[in-house]
């Protein structure tokens, strides 16, 4: 039987963050770094966010912190004390990696700034996970998911026309930007592995958000024309067309695209349309690959008939027969899945896409996405469940820096660990 | 206006100097991996054909862009900066030397056609690895390379219905909306480059290639576990609730000077909106028990949300932004496009974009990688028009003598 490794088995990780960066540690910890979650005493404020197991708050029950810190340690550690920083610092000589999300500055006001860091171990690996990024004119604002995402361009293309611009449900910008610091992190390893020398990881949230607006961008910048939020209309060009639909029993994707692209959901939703004995405004047209509403000589009344057809038939159909049926007929549609429906997917299922993972207080293992990619030589999974607040001290006090069992009490009593 | 070009030089070669990577990628996914290797100092090869065009080389979002020059599409140039440009005719079987030579050539091959493509084409990874026992490849797609919907196609909207980003965004009262800007579609690179650094250094360790599945839906649904585990565990459906979480309060965009211009302001705990109140100078309605703490400000939302809207219609976004800030309260600006490319001090600081010179479209701001290494710096570099480098990299890398060449061009295998 082959024995699978991961791809970084054998490194450490201090993770210092929050909300806003413990996804990267995440991550990281799949490719097996051993990442040790340090929380001030009382646990990570970010252990306070909703919603929580049974409803009830409680430091080791929030069902958001418990989502983003599998395969971590912690440890418990109050870097505000000189005796808890003296602490830090040994551990900082042992390990590889050192990842926060703090106000830019906090980190060098108490002695642990880049520069003191390579003193203590000149390899290590700083990343900085923060809203605006390390200087600039906005480095030292607050922010948060919503805040950034405003700032970032992606909130005003966002919403209906009229009411106010939204934010997107899912914490896309901590999301987005914890990928991409621990791209920033892995790449400034295989840098280390070269050079012997670490360096300070830098990601801007707001940065990296505005880097999906790019073709938003380019329009402003090469035609002055502002891309706005418009509802289900996704902006394309000259005509926009709708690319959310309600159907009998929800909501399903399906995005009317001209040219090549579309062509093939195009051409099968014509047929469908036919078959369902509708009136069918789409059969005028003969060479789907041709047709681009992109360009400017699609006609506005043929696209709103068309629309008007195409909404009429996805309301005659449910979530199931549109995408078992669609995806025989090449239509192309998703269902606009909830909770249950992404737990039951078959694809996921036949992927092996779920761990199961046996958090605190819970008698039966709840269903974790297991990976971020798969490989044929290396397991890099999440295997096990984010940790209560301080299980590792041990671990780390006794065995590993050989504090005496009256050290350690006397830590715990003045409140550093 | 773009931002600056700082002028700082380079005190160390690029991360990945010296990494090879054969580059099938297109459409957003495949470009943008091969994007962050190549900005990083990587030497990828960019293999296209005219036969099977590139969706960004058609696309005409902008006026200066024709129907019928690849060259002149500027979503290209941002999606594929630093790479160098072959084109090839892979159908063509003149071509399977060309790649072959490719192969040996590579430390990393890159590719995100739809499932089942290359291995009509022959160039599989079970082929490839004949070649390259240790090459690491990495293939990403919709769904993934296994599974009943390997095969079918799908777009940036497929991962957010399929993730449940769609049903968690918008109006209660509303159907679901997402913003105009791609997700799974960029959030995919990032996790596809970083497998690709990390099966680079178990390479150094072990001697060990690897081939690497990658699917956009897969990677969109860890943006939702909170929910998941919510539904799992209590049974329990979040429903789209606007701007509004279960946590914060007031949170919101509000309304300002002038036409559709907003301001967020996020409140997350006592200290924030005590120092909400001040900046509002604190009106009567703060003391009122119906706001005075998180769960009566959340039972209350509707009526707070009105009250602080007929504040911050006073004053501009900025000036609303600003005076939170200062305060110590989380806010910021609804910018947009013409905000952040002709005003943002911020993102110029960290030259967000880079003002390069393209031969059909002049100069313009490229995106450079939003995660900045402080020491090994990124080079970014215009993308190549067409099979700018196809003789190039023929000749001088693969080693092709110049009849062999000429050969291969009077079979029309270059296109």
């Amino acid at each position: 039987m082959d024995m699978f490794e991961n791809l970084l088995s054998g490194y450490r990780a201090l993770d210092l963050t929050d909300e806003k960066g413990f996804i990267c540690g995440k991550i990281l910890a799949t490719l097996g770094i051993e990442v040790i979650k340090v929380e001030p005493p009382g646990g990570d404020p970010a252990r306070s966010i909703p919603p929580f197991l049974n409803g009830e708050p409680d430091i080791n029950n929030s069902l958001y912190w418990l989502s983003y810190n599998t395969d971590k340690h912690s440890i418990t550690l109050n870097l505000e004390f000189k005796r808890g920083r003296a602490l830090f610092r040994k551990l900082v000589a042992k390990c590889d990696f050192l990842i926060e999300s703090f106000k830019p500055g906090y980190l060098d006001s108490i002695g642990l700034g880049y520069i003191a860091l390579t003193k203590i171990n000149p390899r290590i690996i700083l990343t900085s996970i923060t809203p605006f990024g390390q200087k600039g004119p906005y480095s030292r604002f607050k922010g948060s998911e919503i805040v950034v995402s405003a700032m970032s361009g992606i909130m005003s293309t966002n919403g209906d026309s009229d009411r106010p611009p939204l934010r997107e449900g899912p914490d896309t910008v901590y999301f987005e930007s914890n990928a991409a610091a621990a791209l920033g992190t892995v790449l400034a390893h295989h840098v280390r592995e070269k050079t012997g020398e670490g360096q300070q990881v830098d990601v801007s949230m707001q940065e990296v958000a505005v880097k999906r607006t790019s073709s938003n961008l380019l329009v402003w910048e090469f035609d002055k024309c502002l891309i706005k939020r418009a509802g289900t209309i996704r902006t394309i060009g000259a005509r926009s067309t709708h690319w959310i639909w309600e159907c009998k029993d929800g909501h399903i994707f399906w995005s009317f695209m001209g040219g090549k692209p579309g062509s093939q959901g195009n051409r099968a939703m014509s047929k469908w349309i036919d078959d369902d004995g509708m009136e069918n405004p789409l059969r005028v047209i003969t060479n789907w690959e041709e047709f681009d509403m992109a360009a400017q000589d699609v006609s506005k009344d043929l696209l709103d008939a068309q629309q008007e057809a195409i909404r009429q038939f996805f309301l005659r159909h449910t979530k199931k027969e549109i995408t078992e049926e669609g995806f025989k007929r090449g239509l192309n549609a998703c269902a606009i899945n909830d909770p249950s429906d992404i737990l039951e997917n078959p694809q996921l299922k036949a992927r092996d896409y779920w761990a199961n993972i046996n958090s605190l207080k819970t008698d039966n293992p709840l269903k974790y996405p297991k990976y971020f990619f798969l490989s044929n030589q290396t397991e890099n999974f999440v295997k096990s469940a984010a940790p209560v607040v301080g299980e590792y001290n041990d671990v780390i006090y006794r065995n590993e820096l050989k504090l005496s069992a009256k050290e350690i009490t006397k830590l715990e009593s003045s409140g550093v660990i | 206006m773009l931002s600056k070009n700082s002028g700082v030089k380079d005190m160390a070669q690029p991360a990945l100097q010296g990494i090879k990577v054969l580059d099938f990628g297109w459409a957003l996914v495949g470009s943008l991996t091969g994007k962050h290797l190549a900005d990083n100092g990587a030497k990828v090869i960019r293999v296209e054909s005219s036969t099977r065009i590139d969706l960004s080389r058609t696309n005409r979002m902008v006026k200066i862009s024709s129907g019928n020059n690849p060259d002149d599409k500027p979503w290209y140039t941002h999606l594929n900066t630093s790479k160098l440009g072959l084109v090839l005719n892979l159908k063509k079987p003149q071509a399977k030397s060309i790649i072959k030579k490719l192969i040996q050539w590579a430390d990393v091959i890159n590719e995100n056609f739809t499932p089942g493509t290359l291995s009509k084409l022959g160039i599989d990874y079970n082929f490839v690895k004949t070649i390259k026992p240790d090459i690491i490849m990495l293939s990403s797609s919709a769904y993934g390379q296994t599974g009943p919907l390997a095969y079918e196609w799908g777009v940036d909207g497929t991962g957010l219905a399929m993730s449940g980003y769609l049903d968690q965004t918008g109006w209660p009262d509303r159907t679901p909306v997402g913003a105009n800007a791609p997700f799974g579609d960029v959030v995919l690179p990032y996790i596809n480059a970083m497998a690709i650094i990390a099966a680079l250094d178990y390479k150094r360790r072990t001697g060990k290639g690897q081939y690497i599945d990658t699917s956009m839906v897969e990677v969109c649904v860890h943006s939702n576990t909170p929910n998941l585990l919510d539904y799992q565990a209590n049974n329990h459906f979040r429903k789209r609730n606007g701007n509004r979480i279960d946590y914060a309060s007031p949170h919101g965009a509000f309304p300002c000077k002038g036409e559709d211009r907003w301001c967020t302001i996020a409140v997350f705990n006592e200290n924030e909106w005590q120092a909400f109140c001040h900046v509002i100078g604190n009106p009567a309605w703060t003391k009122d028990p119906k706001f005075t703490d998180m769960k009566s400000r959340k039972q209350n939302e509707d009526e707070l949300e009105n009250l602080i809207s007929q504040w911050t219609s006073q004053y501009t976004d900025y000036e609303v932004m600003y005076k939170m800030q200062t305060a110590g309260v989380p806010a910021g600006v609804v910018q947009t496009m013409a905000d952040i490319v002709d005003g943002d001090p911020q993102l110029r600081e960290r030259e967000f974009l880079l003002p390069i010179k393209n031969p059909e479209l002049g100069v313009f701001g490229h995106p450079t990688p939003a995660y900045k290494l402080t020491k090994t710096k990124a080079k970014v570099r215009h993308a190549p028009s067409m099979g700018e480098h196809t003789e190039f990299i023929c000749i001088n890398v693969l080693g092709l003598t110049d009849e062999e060449f000429a050969e291969l061009v009077g079979q029309n295998v270059f296109e």
